[in-house]
């Protein structure tokens, strides 16, 4: 008996520790979740003027735009990894399908299963909650677009990854955004963060992104340098990661991987 | 018509030093159907998939209908297509919205049509609206040839076509493979472990070893020159 526990146990360390995301994500979640909820008490405790209708106004706001950003990704990142579940992906190569072209139909999919997937949600924290995301106007359309591109810049980085280095990296299509939720100041403003961390998040359009969304709630104003900031930063970030994901095509042809991807 | 289907100078595929394929010339004619064997690891898949561009080869150069593939891939690949029992589609749609995603990959023109025409000559009409993922493998093959035809390639690579598949599920699939191949005068490059099949349907044999043509040429000439009864012997002497 106790060799076969022990046999089970020397297989479930090899599997949890055989490659490098699946031992981050055993290592990050704890820290993750102490520093997410810690700089989020911080934030409640120390808004106390504003009721508690207002902040929970803003926190639901910014429920409903974060899961725009995750459902961007996923949208991507799943239709993506549905060709390399199913070992599609060698007829999909050999068509006259352009890789520029695969790039353009997994970003209209994510956004169209986007759309699906947050407007229920909306009406119903509307109907249910009198919760207000209209508020934000017109400005609700240019956050929700810079998330969803956020999401897709995501989703190129981890389907290369995956199509490069194989399966151990799919975790990170569900983790990647979580690693960088506290960072995002999603539920709490910038200032939350230690000085050395708030440099970091700057580089982040999800942090200038929130801001704007706390400032329009909050003061009913924008600021538009962090607006300018927010594109100019997306238009980098997938402009790279598109490169990025059409180099990992390039790179698994010339390594001869795309035929032997899937389950 | 094109004076070869496929032509290569030199071409050779390393991973990490390790010499998949190695300087492979050949000179292919227009039509016909065309056995590519091997032993396991000779490099036949590397080979095939060189072919369709699914590996970039690591020297040499490749011409599909006297037209190189590194610079006209995109108008080649249009007249060319692929099964193998390797390669799946997508389980959780029907067959016909498997089919369809095809045909408008390879702008066929109305791809309803088409799909009806062969898969009635396929036996996989009523099959259309079924899941894919629940389909038998014998099904499966000929939906996936039924994929592997909707653009009338004009040259078609099988891998292994028959590999896993009951007497006769193959005989049907090595039957209209044949008449395929003579009602469109495709070129056919099948791989195959089944020395006997590859005999019943090949005129040409390419022989690879260990990444090498050690033949390239007509069958009969193959067993001629091996002083053999049959391509299965040619095997077990090479053994």
């Amino acid at each position: 008996m106790i060799n076969r526990i022990l046999a089970l146990l020397i297989r479930y360390k090899n599997i949890s520790f055989g490659s490098v995301p699946r031992l981050l994500s055993i290592f990050y979640w704890p820290t993750v979740q102490i520093l997410f909820w810690g700089y989020f008490t911080n934030f409640f405790m120390s808004n106390e003027s504003f009721g508690i209708w207002s902040t929970l106004n803003i926190i639901l706001s910014a429920v409903v735009l974060w899961d725009v950003l995750f459902r961007g990704q996923l949208g991507l990142t799943m239709s993506f990894f549905e060709e390399l579940w199913s070992r599609n992906l060698p007829n999909l190569f050999i068509t006259p399908l352009k890789d520029i072209e695969l790039v353009y139909g997994l970003i209209l999919t994510s956004f169209i299963r986007t759309l699906i997937g947050v407007t229920p949600a909306v009406f119903f924290a509307n109907y249910f909650f009198n919760f207000h995301l209209f508020e934000l106007g017109l400005y609700l359309i240019f956050l929700f677009f810079n998330l969803i591109v956020v999401g897709w810049s995501i989703g190129f980085i981890v389907s290369g990854l995956v199509l490069r280095y194989g399966q151990a990296f799919e975790e990170l299509a569900w983790a990647i955004i979580f690693i960088i939720l506290p960072f995002s100041c999603v539920y709490y403003p910038l200032n939350s963060l230690p000085e050395m961390v708030q440099g970091i998040a700057l580089i982040l359009p999800t942090v200038h992104i929130f801001e704007s969304m706390r400032f329009l709630l909050i003061e009913n104003k924008l600021i538009l340098s962090n607006f300018i900031i927010i594109v100019a930063l997306n238009i980098f970030y997938l402009t790279a990661s598109t490169l990025f994901f059409l180099k990992m095509i390039f790179v698994a042809r010339k390594r001869g991987i795309l035929f032997n991807q899937g389950e | 018509m094109p004076k070869t289907s496929i032509k290569t100078n030199n071409l050779s595929k390393i991973y990490d030093k390790k010499t998949v394929i190695d300087n492979v010339s050949i000179n292919l004619p227009y039509g016909g159907i065309i056995g590519v064997l091997g032993k396991n690891g000779a490099g036949k898949t590397t080979f095939l998939a060189m072919l369709m561009g699914l590996i970039t080869p690591s020297d040499g150069e490749i011409f599909i209908f006297d037209k190189s593939l590194e610079f006209n891939k995109y108008e080649i690949l249009k007249k060319i297509n692929f099964q193998s029992p390797y390669v799946d589609l997508p389980k959780k749609i029907t067959v016909m919205q498997n089919l369809i995603f095809y045909a408008r990959l390879y702008d066929v023109e109305d791809p309803k049509k088409k799909i009806l025409k062969l898969s009635e000559d396929l036996f996989i009409k009523d099959l259309l609206d079924n899941i894919y993922g629940t389909l038998s493998s014998g099904q499966k093959t000929r939906v996936n040839l039924c994929k592997a035809l909707l653009n009338n390639p004009k040259l078609l690579l099988l891998d292994e076509p028959t590999a896993s598949l009951d007497v006769s599920t193959s005989e049907f699939i090595r039957k209209y493979i044949i008449s395929f191949q003579k009602k469109n005068s495709s070129t056919i490059l099948i791989t195959s472990h089944d020395l006997e099949e590859i005999e019943k349907m090949c005129s040409h044999i390419i022989l690879l070893k260990d990444g090498k043509i050690k033949f390239d040429g007509k069958k009969n000439e193959l067993i001629k020159q091996n002083k053999s009864s049959s391509l299965k012997e040619i095997f077990l002497k090479d053994d």
